[in-house]
């Protein structure tokens, strides 16, 4: 069973109702280590694509990744289809999409550069600015709302030293508004890069950024 | 095995695997009967297995409600080219939390529907259109699929039927409007979400300009177990017309939000006070969106009279949408949540049409005034006029979605709105 690092696990059965352990919840025992490839061609466009660790220089269609989007081109009838799939590699290893990888994109599809830059700024997920290493995104959409999720995300501001959009001094953590997470049920629900936390009242903040702060964030 | 939250009011036939872990593991899925009601599929044809679900009244899960046999019957019987099953897991709307748990707790069982409404629909391909923040259950779902290629379930010669049909598993990057069947077809093919205008209508020219049928996961959820157990047995739950059980997912004020899976018709005072435990603090009830943020609000005197079928909705001014139960006890402020509402739709609008662009970026301007105490009687009439102007004017209903709690809201709480506005700015005003 994953001990819990801090007060609020960070996952939909963390109420104390329950005896379900954060893996079976999550399901990340049963996920196991995914390759950067993206595995079996089926699944090969759905990997997770918002992390710490950034590569701001490396060569982005390469090994593994290049890999990967040949997989999932080859699932569509044509290749502008894995355009998302495309842009969703560059920020996972970016942390963003600039300018010159749309065009590094657009290359590799075939497709016009307007094109893939209509798409990128099309797509709230990606990050056309670089962002901290945690992106930390509160739903304060109807059902977080009810629950004190503009608590929730003032506390967010307040604890860190940001205002909203803005990226931390030490490039640590850029807090915004999210919409509606799909987590209604656990409000209050924050998206911390590639991971939800849920459930988590204006109480649990000090302990979650101290986590993150320390490098235990995705 | 207590996660999420139970109710001995419920009927588990989807959600029947919500909380047990195991339920993930091909083996075990199969032990306990799992792809058996694929193979029962591939032994009939595709129009036997369309009729099977004619006969069970399924209805399309993700809002509209449409009959999903009939919809199947519209895909051309004899196809000239390749045709596509599309799953909408792009869940989105404010206070739905439903396909996430059928996509992490039981992913089979979804990959199985998939895969035989693609079989009734002489598809050879599918793909699941999930939403880009559901990182963890798109991981689960991709590693669930990845071991039904392995065991044969999917791919070439599925369980040596002679048929094949591929999954695909798609991921989006944040954009409400794809979880619309046309936006999401256009976000499938590697454009910007835009819906597209009908018809021609998805099963003539739908994904890739081919003939596509759209249906929501919980729709595909329930797919199998119609087609094991036989229509006439989903039908010994619900109504005549909205027949068989739904998730119903609870959110806001009450004392054990979650996801509960019960018989359609319900009584919407019952699942609030019984199924979850009524509201924190004893507290009154003040308002309740009983489909999602884009159906119009309803006050305590229409909850009590509210059963949750498709028509009881209809009978108090409201609809069922995907069953997404927003409660709100009497400390909420109503015009705060629908200007949050607002924001979200202007947000969220694709922007094409001028009704919608427009219309909910002064729709939340005007809201934030009122807000603020800067407001006007005039203010609210405008509101009334502007929103009027944003229904079946566009071409997908994201507009009509806008109008839905403004104006249910200044009907029913119009108090609310008054008791913002200073004494000084009502004189002389409607």
């Amino acid at each position: 069973m994953t001990k819990a690092p801090f007060a609020n696990p960070g996952w939909a059965g963390n109420t104390g109702d329950f005896e379900l352990t954060e893996s079976e919840i999550r399901g990340s025992d049963f996920v196991g280590e995914r390759p950067k490839s993206g595995g079996h061609a089926s699944g090969a466009g759905a990997m997770p694509f918002m992390f710490r660790r950034r590569e701001p220089d490396s060569e982005i269609f390469r090994g593994e990744y290049l890999e990967r989007i040949e997989k999932v081109v080859s699932r569509y009838p044509d290749k502008r289809a894995a355009l998302l799939a495309a842009l969703s590699i560059v920020q996972e290893i970016r942390g963003h999409v600039g300018h010159a990888d749309m065009r590094e994109v657009a290359e590799l599809l075939d497709l016009p550069t307007a094109h893939v830059r209509g798409v990128a700024t099309f797509y709230t997920m990606y990050n056309k600015r670089p962002v901290g290493l945690n992106l930390v995104q509160v739903c304060t959409n109807i059902s977080c709302s009810l629950m004190g999720a503009d608590e929730v995300f003032r506390g967010f501001l307040d604890h860190i030293g940001v205002q909203p959009g803005e990226t931390s001094d030490d490039g640590e953590f850029t807090v915004v508004e999210a919409e509606c997470l799909a987590a209604c049920g656990f409000a209050t629900c924050v998206q911390i890069n590639s991971r939800y936390y849920e459930n988590v009242s204006a109480d649990d903040i000090p302990d979650i950024v101290a986590h993150l702060r320390s490098g235990g964030g995705e | 095995m207590a996660y999420p939250y139970v109710s001995e009011r419920e009927t588990r036939v989807i959600s029947r695997g919500f909380g047990d872990p195991m339920q993930r593991v091909l083996d075990i899925y199969v032990q306990r009967g799992g792809y058996g009601a694929l193979r029962k599929a591939l032994g009939l044809s595709p129009g036997e297995v369309i009729e099977e679900v004619k006969r069970s009244g399924l209805r399309g899960r993700g809002g509209a409600g449409f009959p999903t046999g009939l919809k199947w019957s519209f895909m051309p019987k004899e196809p000239r080219r390749e045709h596509y099953l599309l799953c909408n897991a792009d869940e989105s709307e404010p206070g739905t939390f439903k396909d996430r748990e059928l996509m992490r707790w039981d992913p089979h069982q979804l990959i199985e529907g998939c895969l035989i409404a693609a079989h009734a629909i002489r598809s050879s391909h599918v793909y699941i259109y999930c939403r880009g923040e559901f990182f963890e259950a798109n991981q689960i779902l991709a590693r669930a699929l990845e071991d039904a290629y392995a065991g044969g379930f999917a791919g070439d010669d599925i369980m040596g039927s002679g048929r094949s049909i591929d999954v695909t598993v798609v991921q989006g990057a944040g954009a409400y409007i794809c979880g619309e069947e046309t936006g999401l077809m256009s976000s499938l093919e590697g454009k910007r979400g835009l819906p597209r205008v009908k018809p021609p209508f998805p099963a003539a020219v739908g994904a890739f300009g081919a003939p596509s049928t759209i249906n929501n996961v919980e729709t595909l959820a329930a797919v199998p177990h119609i087609v094991s157990n036989g229509g006439d047995w989903y039908r010994q739950w619900g109504t005549e017309r909205s027949p068989g059980t739904k998730l119903f997912c609870v959110s806001g004020h009450v004392n054990r939000p979650g996801n509960y899976e019960l018989p359609l018709g319900f009584p919407l005072q019952e699942l609030i006070d019984d199924v979850c435990g009524g509201i924190p603090g004893g507290k009154a009830l003040k308002a309740v969106i009983p489909g999602g943020s884009s159906v119009p609000l309803i006050d305590a005197a229409d909850t009590r009279a509210c059963a949750l079928d498709y028509e009881g909705c209809l009978e108090v001014g409201t609809m069922l949408g995907c069953a997404s139960v927003i409660v709100m006890d009497e400390s909420a402020d109503v015009v705060k949540q629908v200007r949050r509402m607002a924001e979200f739709y202007a947000h969220e609008s694709c922007g094409q049409c001028t009704p919608c662009r427009e219309g909910a970026a002064w729709t939340v301007r005007i809201l934030r005034r009122i807000e603020a105490g800067r407001g006007t009687m005039e203010d609210i009439d405008t509101l009334m006029e502007i929103t009027q102007g944003m229904v079946g004017t566009t071409i997908c209903v994201l507009s009509d979605s806008v109008a839905a709690p403004v104006q249910s809201s200044i009907e029913k709480f119009r108090d609310e709105y008054l008791s913002l506005i200073r004494p000084e700015h009502r004189v002389g005003a409607a």
